[in-house]
């Protein structure tokens, strides 16, 4: 503002302002460079500052990592707990894969159904109920993944009767997928452009054989891309299994049967005593990861695809 | 955790055909979509009321214990919940403090410094690390860095002046504390909130950003003047989004922040958050013990809902504020 002032001082001649002027804007010019260079270098720094710690994760992840996986039997064999005697004995986590897997593939199997249908219903009507669902689906899909546990652990292991099993896992990674897969299935069927609805009823189909034939064919890149999503954000939780599957150490997929899962080992092995668990933690934690990275990275390879050739 | 943000929904302009528009009877099809959506609608009910009904007994008799009260005394009670409180807001807070500024930094790095060849394989990269299971990040806090500050960063902040009233001793043996837990939680939130932020950031109309620099803005002045003040609604949405995810952040606080319900709140200390309890206790926990560790989850569900309800609503109506200019 001083600047500005500055300028209105009077001056005598054209010739004397127009230097002045000059001279006032190299100055403040010179200021405010400065001033811009100073900052844009504290963003760049922000950048490597967030750069370091999360790519120091993951090169100690690699490293630490693939000597682990590489061991024979890592993938095939069962846990051991090691003795004094053989302090290195660790065995593999076949169990835990296998535990995945299955949680996972269950829970799929219940989530994927409703959340889809549901999804279909948010974009396809105006009601009061849609509306809420909304509004349901969004805060849902943000609780907090031990919420999930401890329903499940009071719904299905202990109202139910069915005890720690695999089934009480899937459902609370079933609770946790679906407002993802709603919320993912809503945008694409509304992504999916009206002309072709439009078309469809023009030719004088009935309107859920247009949703059946028509949108739900065109969405289907956008959904089965959320579901995807929602499977890598399940296969990772701990907390929600942690409380209910009862961590089994025996290769099991009946839902009846406790099971382990990789986050649960992660958890259970990184606290425990013997350092030859410690050290295999880490090839657990970089399966785990590079499922994780894989789903995700395949539905946004798969997405971006449909899209250009759209 | 998975970055959904979904468009906003609320205006019906371009109405689409309603399923009875042209039937006088509704189709099969209408009535399972109705089905789903109500067995949906119950398991969110069912969520909420089951929580909420099995804490009712600890609600009913001790809730000035259970907000108030130190000490968990594990079998029979009384259950005090200051403890969880007080880390859950330290640790979080502490850790949000520290990703929005870093994060925001990063963000406008992001959008308008790096070359535009790499602006995809950093976005890329940022959401797939915000896809990495926080047990990780919880696995490499505690076996990397926990040792990392017990041998480096504690004797330090030990040595600096009137640090022990801030920090406390640094006496335990494994270098947990609330402080690692609010550092592992900030690296763990960044990328969430970065990948929010740039979104949020990069939507910002092209014509003002070039407006400002033809009138001889420099770089700094349009970001500070331009691309801030007109993104602000969804950074701080992005904000809450990020608190949201701290605070119901369960295993790698279990992990890193050492597990002691402890009401000397000095960071150096190791403490609890109320997630974390809640899966370290409710293994051994019995009856009350139950009661008292579900009331604990009301008390993150009721913060969790009430966050992201506001987040959600300030990106929406960022979304709008955008499609007007």
């Amino acid at each position: 503002m001083s600047d500005i002032t500055e300028l209105e001082k009077p001056v005598e001649t054209g010739h004397q302002m127009r230097d002045e002027i000059r001279q006032i804007s190299d100055r403040v010019r010179g200021r405010r460079q400065l001033r811009s260079r100073i900052m844009v270098t504290l963003c760049a720094t922000a950048l490597s500052v967030t750069a370091v710690p999360l790519f120091l994760l993951l090169y100690q992840l690699f490293r630490r990592g693939l000597p682990v996986i590489l061991h024979a039997g890592f993938f095939t064999q069962l846990p051991q707990t090691p003795s004094l005697i053989t302090p290195n004995a660790t065995g593999g986590v076949s169990n835990a894969i296998l535990g995945s897997l299955v949680l996972t593939l269950y829970a799929a199997i219940m989530a994927i159904p409703v959340g889809v249908l549901v999804g279909v219903y948010l974009a396809e009507s105006d009601s009061k109920l849609a509306a809420s669902l909304r509004v349901i689906a969004q805060t849902m899909a943000g609780a907090p993944s031990i919420l999930m546990g401890l329903f499940a652990f009071s719904f299905v292991v202990r109202d139910l009767h069915v005890g720690f099993s695999a089934i009480a896992g899937s459902f609370a990674l079933a609770v946790l997928m679906l407002p993802v897969i709603v919320i993912s299935s809503e945008i694409a069927v509304r992504g999916v452009p009206n002309t072709l609805r439009e078309a469809g009823l023009a030719l004088g189909a009935k309107p859920h054989k247009v949703s059946l034939k028509i949108v739900l064919p065109a969405a289907v890149t956008g959904i089965v891309t959320g579901i995807i999503l929602a499977i890598s954000r399940a296969i990772g939780e701990t907390a929600p299994v942690l409380l209910v599957i009862g961590g089994g150490y025996i290769n099991s997929w009946k839902p009846l049967d406790p099971v382990s899962a990789l986050p649960l080992s992660i958890y259970e092995n990184a606290k425990s005593e013997w350092p030859s668990l410690r050290t295999e933690v880490w090839g657990i934690a970089l399966v785990l990861v590079v499922f994780v990275f894989v789903l995700s990275l395949s539905a946004r390879i798969w997405a971006s695809r449909k899209q250009q050739a759209r | 955790m998975s970055i959904i943000i979904p468009p906003d929904f609320g205006t019906h302009e371009e109405v689409v055909p309603e399923f009875n528009s042209g039937t006088p009877s509704r189709s099969w099809y209408h009535y399972l979509l109705i089905a789903a959506s109500i067995v949906f609608a119950a398991v969110s009910v069912g969520f909420v009321g089951t929580i909420l009904w099995n804490s009712l007994p600890e609600w009913s008799h001790h809730t000035g214990t259970l907000l108030g009260g130190s000490g968990w005394q594990a079998p029979l009670g009384p259950f005090g919940g200051l403890a969880m409180i007080v880390g859950t807001l330290e640790t979080s807070v502490i850790a949000l403090v520290v990703a929005v500024i870093i994060g925001l930094g990063t963000s406008i790095s992001i959008v308008f410094l790096v070359p535009r060849r790499f602006r995809n394989v950093i976005a890329t990269l940022v959401e797939l690390l915000a896809a990495v299971p926080s047990i990780v990040y919880g696995l490499w806090g505690f076996l990397v860095l926990a040792p990392w500050m017990l041998n480096t960063v504690d004797p330090f902040l030990n040595r600096l002046p009137f640090a022990r009233e801030v920090f406390g001793n640094s006496s335990q043996e494994f270098g947990t504390s609330l402080l690692l837990a609010a550092i592992v939680l900030s690296v763990m939130i960044l990328p969430t909130f970065v990948a929010i932020s740039r979104e949020v950031i990069s939507v910002v109309p092209q014509d003002l950003i070039e407006a400002s620099l033809s009138l001889g803005a420099t770089k700094w002045q349009v970001i500070r003047e331009v691309v801030l003040p007109t993104a602000k609604i969804g950074l701080v949405g992005a904000t809450f989004l990020a608190l949201a995810r701290a605070t119901g952040e369960t295993v790698a606080v279990a992990l890193v922040a050492g597990g002691v319900a402890n009401t000397q709140f000095h960071l150096l200390y190791p403490g609890t958050s109320i997630a974390s309890w809640i899966a370290t206790e409710f293994g051994e926990a019995q009856g009350n013990e139950i009661a008292a560790l579900m009331a604990l989850g009301v008390l993150l569900m009721i913060v969790n809902f009430g966050l992201s309800l506001i987040s959600r609503g300030l990106v929406s109506r960022q979304r709008k504020v955008l499609a007007i200019v």
